[in-house]
This record gives structure tokens, C-alpha cells and sequence, in this order.
């Protein structure tokens, strides 16, 4: 069991090995590609929707995918406090940076404040981008990726959005239009939530899956 | 963890930490550069960015008519894809060192760091075979799918050229930043640039001159009705990516230390790869000659004088020499409808092949006066001698299945009397013929012809034809404009009653439209009427989300005409 005393230690140890510059770069890097963006459309009177907020997020889910990990995994397993903590406080870090990136994008996308109705979805999908990372990451932690963790759980989230976003037949369900908003809305967070789950389950995991490193034993 | 740099070292006969002569550096990088470039080709991001490459490519050339002048430029696609992943690949190989910590156990070697990012760069030879894989692949795919034209080697290498560009950029970017994402918003940049490079061009300064982005491509090179010399300029855009790959891989050396002949030798270097992106980019960027745009813009503004036309039955098909090979996928739909009318209606039917070009492009008209740009643009406003006098529908190039159906749609309507295009009826918005038979009966044809499986879509859309509210139907494509003008705007009630009529046996239907066609072409027979007489129910049509209130008079321009 871990006791109050445990948190500030534990607390220190999180804070001092989240992945700050990581992190901001990614989310600095998406909001500078919507200035670009906005200063380029304003100059040209048009109007972006909040939709391209999806593409200026896309680095900071990147970045996101760095997170749940912890370099001293093998030590930290070694502690009465679960190993699992360390990745868990990293990500939940790393939330209210992702929703302070979320709500300057939006902002600079749309002076004015999106639409209700169009914001929903917005959120819900970026919420499933985001979940879909940690799930990503964890995972990779515990395979014989470990070593690169994000350089490999990075790609695959991208390219499990991108399977999301062009895949005829998936896009009916993910995608407004064609699917209406509350559909797309609902099918996000159920995505976040098996992610979050399958993250969880993954981050639990005590043992690594080195398939190789054993084959070759 | 990967240490090819250092095994390898050992594979050449050298110990490494031993202090024994170094080998000559010629076959030091050959020797390194082979075992990164196997590292390379092997890995998982190179392969999911070449299998991710040819999954687009397969989408964009799959659903669509090629046509060589785009499709070598579509094939491009894929290769972004495929050059994103290889610069994150690039990078993760050249940061190796760094990222693992052992750069002090590198630099103990007897293999300078400037060799073995020579070898790096040299290993980019790797991917080679993938990028060739793909643009072969690609032809393959292109010219199994019936293209016209001939294909640009220029273009083609443009691509692989595309794909070592952005390695080199990505050993660039791992020289000196370590942490892998980096690598992966170098790619993320590459991608952007693609993606939005339609948003960056609305800058004023960058106006007119998309060819300098890395890969773009204009709106229009699918319309045209030939290739344009210099749109896109080929052969210089891939001088260009030449010479920033090869200023990427001086940019990487930069960073290792070495003597002033080295310096002297990548000083040279640098200066003779800006040499090639200037001449380059000034290859780029005069307009394209009068005389051809001349000749383009005449032949889209009167498109049966540059046309070859055939007739078959009471149909008479024009297309630009060298599209031959359309006129099966054009004849399929208009044949599909004609065959199952009881009447074929009198006058020969025109169907032409449309490029709908417009002068609102820079990388076009970039270069010439306003003077001409009003010369060209009046001629284009004149309609083509041949509507005056004959029904005539205009085709355009797109998704085979929507401009199937967009056609076949098209012809139905005609020949159920609905106003066809360029008709006076409609001077303003398409006109909607609301609650009439001839309408499901031309939904209906269409339907039959294409066996188009289609869905009434989300959303309810509405609009008010004599302060009623009509819930529309957009067919698949009808924003795409297939066809050069907007026929009528489709109902709901007409899809639901066509799609009931479809369920029926065909026979059943031609008898009970040939008993009496006349007065099924009459727009005051209901649909109502045509139910009816089929035996169906009326299909019960969805009602919009928020009716006007009673007694509010609707504005003037929201209401569409009726279609009489």
C-alpha cells in the first residue's frame, strides 16, 4: 500500500523525469504551424475552420507519445510504490498541457469561439488521438521497442489516425460529415476509453515481451 | 541496440579500439554505408511509409480516369508519404550515437564521425530500391487502369528524387538534434508543406509559384485536355530536389570537424548545390507561353472544334484527340439509360467531354497582363456554338462511379424533358421539380443504368420552391461537377420513390412507364401518380429540423424556381 508520505517523493520523481521539453516542443511546434496558418488566411481573407486545429494537434499527440515512460522502470519495480505510478502521473502531467496547446489553437483558429456543435467532436476526437498515444506508448514500452518508446509508439499513432481519417467505411463512423456529430462524438470516446483500458492493462504489465531477446536465448 | 558503424568497422579487417591503420576512407564509407543502407531498407518505418505510399497511390489512380500529365504527378503522393517516414528513418540512423550514449565509444574508433556520416549519407542508396519500387509499382498500377499519354521520366524521378532529398534532410536534422521526434516533425513539416501548400500559396509572395514547395500539384493538371509544357515544369523541379539534397548532406557534414581541405571541399559543395536549386528554380519560374495558352484556352472554350466526335445511335460522343479510350466509360451510362426508354426522344443527343478550366490559377496565367487574362476569360464566358442548336450534355474527367452516375443522370433527366443544362428555365439556381413523376423516373433510369447503390446521406438539407420547404437530394458527386452545369436539384421523395421502383422487377416498371410515356413527362403527373400505378406505397419523406414558423415570408433568394 502506498502511503501519504510516499506522494511527495513520488511526486518529485514524476515531475524530474516527465519529458518537459518534449512535451512543449510538440505543442509549441502544432500552435506555430496555426499561426503560420492564420496569418497566412487572414492576409487572404479567408476563414479557417476549427477543423485544421485536428493538424496543429497532430505534433503534440506526436509529442505525447514520449510521455508514459520511465527510464528507471527496472529500479522502480524494485519499490514497495507500483512501478506503474511513474508513467501514470506523467500522463496525467501532461494533460493539462495538451488542453492549455487545445484551448490556444482553438483560439487562434476561431477569434470568435467555435461552434458548440462543432466543438464536441473536435474534442472528442482529439481526446481519442490523445488516448490513442498513451496506448501506443505503453505498449511499445513493453516490447522490445522499449530502448526507442516514442520513435516507435509516435508512428503508429499517426498512422492509426491516418487509418482513421482516409480508411473508406471507418470515416462513416469517425468522420463528420459523413457520420453526424453525436455519432462521431460518441465513437471518440468510446476510442479513448478502450485505449485508456488497453494503456492501463499495458502499463500494469510487470514483465517486458523482449520476443526476440528470448527467441534467441 | 544497432552499432553497425562500429561492427563493421571490425568487418573490414580493422580492430577497433586497437589502434591499428586506418583503411582507406573510399572503402571505410562503402564498407559502412552498405551495412546502414541494409539498416535502412529494413526499417519498419521505410516499409509502412512505402506500403502506406502505395496504399494512396492505389486510391488516387484506383478511383479515378488517368490521365499520364497527373497521374506522374499523383504518383507523388505516395513518394511524400514514403520520404516522410524515410526522413524520421534517416534520422533516428544518424542520431544513433548520440541517443544511446555512446558517443565517446564512437569517436574512440578508428573512423572519423565525418566518415561515418559520409556513410549515412551514402546509405541512403538503401532506399533506393523502395522509392523505385513504388514509382514502378505506380506505372504499373496507372497503366493497368487504361491511361492516356505518356508518362514524364522527369516527373517520375522527381519522386525518387523527393525521397533521397528528405533523407538527407533527416541525417541533417539527426547531426544535430538526437531525440527522435525531431525526426518525426521533420516529417510532419514535409507533410504540412504538401498538405496545406494550397493555403501557403494564397501568401502574396509565394503566389504563382508553387512549384517551389516540395510537391504540389496544381487543380487543374487532371482537366486539361493534353500535357502543358513548363505546368508543371518536371525536369527543373527535380534538378531542384537534387540540389537540396545535396545542400542536406553538406548541411550534415558541417557539424563533424575536419581539416580545411574538408571545409574547402563542402564549401565547393554547398556553393555548387545552391547553384543548381538557383538555375533550377529560375527554370521554374517564366509563364507559360502565350501561343499555348492560346491554344488551350480555345479548345476548352470551343471544345467540338478541337474534338473528334463519333456517333453511335441517336448519340453523338466528342472527345480531345488521344481520349479514345474513354469513350466505353462514357457510352456505358448513356446506354444504360437510352435502352430503357419506351421513347427515345427526337433530337441527337451531344455528349462532350468538358474541362471546365478556369483562370483563377497563378501557376497558370502567372506572368501574362490583365488585358489578356480579360481576353481569355471573355472567351472562355462564351457558350460553344453547339448548345444554341442541339442538346448537348459536358463531361468532366473524375471518380469513375460519381461521374458515372453523374452522367447517366444527366442523360435521364434529358430524356425526361427535365430542363437540361444551359437552359433558360434556370437562369439564377437549379430549378427543383418538385412532387413530379419524371423526376423518380430519372433517378430511377439512372439508378438502373450504373447500378448505383445509393443512400439518402446525413443531415437533412432544405430548400423552398414556392414557400415550400423540399428536402433535397445531393447525389453522389453533384458538388464535384461532372457535369458542366447543374441540372435540377434532386428531391428526397424522388430518390425514395426511384429507389422503390428499383426494388421492383424492371419489366414491371417498363410496362407500366411505356403504357402511357407521354404523361409520365408531363411535370404536373405527381409522384403520388406513378406510385399508383406501380402498386407501391409513397415512400414517407423526412421532415427539416426546423420548419419556418407560420406566417413567416421566406427571403427572396432563398427560393429555387420549379421545374416546368
Amino acid at each position: 500500500m502506498i502511503t501519504i508520505r510516499v506522494l511527495p517523493v513520488l511526486a518529485r520523481h514524476v515531475v524530474r523525469t516527465m519529458p518537459w521539453a518534449t512535451l512543449i516542443a510538440g505543442c509549441l511546434a502544432g500552435t506555430a504551424l496555426l499561426v503560420l496558418l492564420t496569418y497566412v488566411a487572414d492576409r487572404d481573407h479567408q476563414v479557417l475552420s476549427p477543423g485544421v486545429v485536428r493538424l496543429g494537434f497532430l505534433p503534440a499527440v506526436a509529442a505525447l507519445a514520449f510521455v508514459p515512460r520511465d527510464p528507471l522502470r527496472q529500479l522502480t519495480q524494485a519499490a514497495p510504490a507500483p512501478a506503474w505510478l511513474t508513467s501514470a502521473g506523467q500522463i496525467l502531467l501532461a494533460v493539462p498541457v495538451l488542453a492549455v496547446t487545445c484551448w490556444a489553437q482553438l483560439r487562434l483558429v476561431d477569434h470568435t469561439g467555435p461552434q458548440r456543435s462543432a466543438l464536441y467532436p473536435l474534442l472528442g476526437q482529439l481526446t481519442g488521438w490523445c488516448a490513442l498515444a498513451v496506448a501506443a506508448a505503453a505498449c511499445c514500452d513493453r516490447s522490445r521497442y522499449a530502448d526507442l518508446g516514442g520513435a516507435v509508439a509516435a508512428p503508429v499513432s499517426l498512422a492509426i489516425i491516418a487509418l482513421a481519417w482516409y480508411s473508406p467505411g471507418i470515416d462513416r463512423l469517425l468522420l463528420t460529415p459523413p457520420a453526424s456529430a453525436h455519432a462521431e462524438t460518441l465513437a471518440w470516446y468510446a476510442i479513448a476509453a478502450a485505449a485508456l483500458a488497453l494503456g492501463a492493462t499495458a502499463l500494469r504489465d510487470r514483465w517486458h515481451r523482449y520476443a526476440r531477446v528470448l527467441r534467441r536465448s | 541496440m544497432n552499432m553497425p558503424a562500429a561492427t563493421r568497422t571490425g568487418d573490414v579487417g580493422r580492430p577497433g579500439l586497437t589502434g591499428a591503420a586506418p583503411a582507406r576512407p573510399l572503402r571505410t564509407v562503402l564498407s559502412l554505408a552498405g551495412a546502414e543502407a541494409a539498416l535502412l531498407l529494413r526499417s519498419m518505418l521505410v516499409l509502412a511509409g512505402l506500403l502506406a505510399g502505395g496504399a494512396v497511390v492505389w486510391r488516387v489512380i484506383w478511383t479515378s480516369e488517368p490521365v499520364w500529365w497527373n497521374a506522374a504527378w499523383q504518383i507523388g503522393y505516395g513518394q511524400v508519404i514514403l520520404a516522410a517516414s524515410v526522413l524520421a528513418a534517416a534520422q533516428l540512423t544518424a542520431s544513433r550515437a548520440r541517443r544511446d550514449g555512446m558517443r565517446e565509444l564512437y569517436d574512440s574508433f578508428p573512423v572519423s564521425a565525418a566518415t561515418r556520416t559520409l556513410a549515412h549519407v551514402a546509405a541512403l542508396a538503401g532506399v533506393l530500391p523502395a522509392t523505385v519500387l513504388l514509382a514502378c509499382a505506380s506505372v504499373a498500377l496507372t497503366q493497368a487502369r487504361g491511361v492516356i499519354g505518356t508518362p514524364s521520366p522527369a516527373v517520375l524521378a522527381a519522386g525518387v528524387m523527393l525521397v533521397l532529398a528528405a533523407g538527407a534532410a533527416g541525417i541533417a536534422l539527426g547531426t544535430r538534434f538526437a531525440h527522435p521526434l525531431a525526426g518525426i516533425l521533420g516529417g510532419m513539416v514535409l507533410f504540412v508543406l504538401f498538405t496545406q501548400s494550397y493555403r501557403l500559396l494564397a501568401y502574396p509572395a509565394l503566389g504563382g509559384l508553387p512549384w517551389l514547395f516540395p510537391w504540389t500539384i496544381p487543380d487543374q493538371l487532371g482537366s486539361l485536355p493534353g500535357p502543358l509544357a513548363g505546368y508543371p515544369p518536371g525536369g527543373a523541379h527535380a534538378l531542384e530536389l537534387a540540389g537540396v539534397a545535396l545542400l542536406a548532406a553538406v548541411a550534415a557534414l558541417m557539424v563533424t570537424k575536419g581539416g580545411t581541405r574538408h571545409r574547402m571541399r563542402l564549401a565547393v559543395t554547398a556553393i555548387v548545390a545552391a547553384a543548381v536549386i538557383g538555375v533550377s528554380v529560375a527554370a521554374q519560374l517564366p509563364s507559360i507561353p502565350t501561343a499555348a495558352l492560346n491554344r488551350l484556352f480555345s479548345a476548352a472554350a470551343n471544345p467540338t472544334a478541337a474534338q473528334h466526335c463519333t456517333t453511335a445511335g441517336q448519340v453523338r460522343y466528342c472527345l480531345y484527340p488521344g481520349f479514345d479510350a474513354v469513350l466505353p466509360a462514357f457510352q456505358a451510362p448513356v446506354s444504360g439509360v437510352l435502352s430503357q426508354l419506351p421513347v427515345r426522344p427526337a433530337p441527337v443527343l451531344t455528349i462532350a467531354q468538358d474541362t471546365s478550366l478556369a483562370l483563377d490559377d497563378p501557376p497558370l496565367t502567372h506572368g501574362h497582363t490583365r488585358a489578356q487574362m480579360d481576353r481569355w476569360n471573355a472567351e472562355l464566358q462564351v457558350p460553344p456554338p453547339s448548345t444554341a442548336t442541339a442538346p448537348a450534355i459536358y463531361v468532366t474527367e473524375g471518380d469513375e462511379r460519381a461521374a458515372r452516375f453523374a452522367l447517366a443522370l444527366g442523360t435521364a433527366e434529358w430524356a425526361v424533358n427535365l430542363p437540361a443544362e444551359n437552359s433558360p428555365v434556370n437562369p439564377a439556381g437549379a430549378c427543383v421539380a418538385l412532387d413530379q413523376a419524371r423526376e423518380a423516373i430519372a433517378i430511377w433510369l439512372a439508378i438502373t443504368a450504373t447500378h448505383a447503390s445509393l443512400t439518402r446521406g446525413p443531415g437533412i438539407q432544405a430548400v423552398l420552391v414556392h414557400d415550400t420547404q423540399v428536402v433535397v437530394w445531393i447525389y453522389p458527386g453533384e458538388y464535384d461537377n461532372y457535369t458542366s452545369a447543374p441540372g435540377p436539384q434532386t428531391t428526397v421523395a424522388g430518390l425514395l420513390l426511384a429507389k422503390a421502383m428499383a426494388s421492383l422487377p424492371e419489366g414491371k416498371v417498363e410496362r407500366v412507364l411505356g403504357a402511357s410515356w407521354p404523361t409520365w413527362l408531363n411535370w404536373h403527373t405527381t409522384d403520388a401518380q406513378l406510385a399508383a400505378a406501380l402498386g407501391i406505397p409513397m415512400p414517407s419523406v423526412p421532415v427539416p429540423a426546423s420548419p419556418l414558423p407560420p406566417g413567416t415570408s421566406p427571403p427572396a433568394q432563398a427560393q429555387n424556381p420549379l421545374c416546368t
